[in-house]
């Protein structure tokens, strides 16, 4: 069988067969896949029959375009839920949280209870939902991703922005405060400003600045005023005659 | 959003990456896809010396991940008009290359 084989395998003097050849070759129909010759493989191979595609039956596939959002039961609840958020906290952070173990987030949490901030995650959908009914909807490009609310009734900002600082994961994108969307920069500049009382102790200062300053040019020496007054004059004086100059001149 | 099959980002080669980007501008989704997979858990075990850090500012500029490499590479990804897979992938691509640089030197 073998020199049956090698002796049409080889026509030539000195031509290798293409193929190693089976150590007994089996018979023509056999119960296995009989291996094929190399080049019987390659033909069929680059011959193969690849039907033609054809696009499914038109209502086969529900269609992409239409994407009705269906209001689960949960959903709603949870729309409910941020509505008391936004209206009972004052502050409102976003932030990104890249990669939290339990660990962190629970010392993170420990932080911010101190002063009184609470970590809230809503699904981005609903908040998506109801950031677009309510007057918010500026906030709507935050919440892409891992995103984490941070809440709370008074605005802390300072303590928020140092606990942030000390865990690198967490990546503030914005926050609304008092009804008001700031940036990270907002946010810090925010955290700067002076507090309330000291504020309306500067501006009722600059305002009496002016009275309190004639009242106590009132309160000194009576001579003081009224030279004080005749320089006053003098300058008055000066001035007209300096004026008057100038007008004849042009 | 497609997860690829080999999902697990290996950091080795990467000394530094820096992601910077403005929230609340419209083309931000792919690189704050990218800084979420970057700087997983996973990501972030391969290498514990790699810092991931993220800039986030507020004059519509562009969103840019900078990666700097061990070697003193740096690969600049204006994630714009990118989607995160791409970014990934160019990344992913990028550090294995530098992995098997790394590996062949060392057993030379």
């Amino acid at each position: 069988m073998a020199a049956t084989l090698c002796a049409k395998l080889l026509p030539k003097q000195g031509w290798l067969p293409l193929s190693v050849s089976v150590r007994h070759g089996s018979k023509a129909v056999t119960r296995h896949k009989r291996p094929q010759h190399i080049l019987k493989q390659k033909l069929l191979a680059v011959t193969e029959y690849i039907p033609p595609k054809r696009d499914a039956p038109p209502d086969a596939y529900p269609s992409k375009i239409k994407r009705e959002e269906e209001c689960t039961g949960l959903m709603l609840l949870i729309k409910e839920d941020l509505k008391k958020v936004f209206q009972d906290h004052k502050m409102i952070a976003v932030v990104q949280n890249n990669n939290s173990n339990a660990e962190d987030m629970l010392t993170l949490r420990h932080r911010l209870h101190k002063h009184s901030i609470s970590v809230k995650f809503f699904p981005n959908q609903v908040m998506r939902l109801f950031l677009s009914d309510s007057v918010y909807s500026s906030m709507a490009p935050l919440f892409i991703g891992p995103t984490v609310l941070f809440v709370s009734k008074e605005p802390k900002v300072r303590e928020m922005l140092s606990t942030l600082r000390a865990s690198p994961h967490m990546t503030l994108l914005g926050a609304c405060i008092d009804n008001t969307l700031l940036s990270v920069q907002g946010v810090v500049s925010y955290s700067k400003l002076p507090s309330m009382t000291v504020v309306q102790g500067e501006l009722v200062s600059g305002l009496t600045m002016l009275t309190s300053h004639t009242v106590s040019v009132l309160q000194r020496h009576p001579g003081h005023l009224s030279a004080l007054l005749q320089q006053y004059v003098k300058q008055q004086s000066a001035e007209d005659a300096s004026e008057a100059k100038t007008e004849s001149a042009t | 959003m497609a997860a690829p099959r080999k999902a697990s980002v290996i950091l080795k080669t990467v000394k530094k990456i820096s992601v910077q980007f403005c929230p609340f501008e419209s083309n931000v989704r792919s690189t704050r896809e990218f800084l979420a997979m970057v700087g997983s858990e996973k990501a972030r075990a391969t290498n514990m010396n790699c810092e991931v850090t993220s800039i986030v500012k507020h004059d519509k500029s562009e969103p840019v991940v900078d990666v700097t490499y061990v070697d003193g590479e740096r690969l600049l990804m204006k994630g714009a008009k990118l989607t995160s897979t791409e970014m990934l992938s160019a990344f992913q691509t990028r550090c294995r290359a530098k992995d098997t640089q790394t590996i062949a030197g060392g057993k030379k």
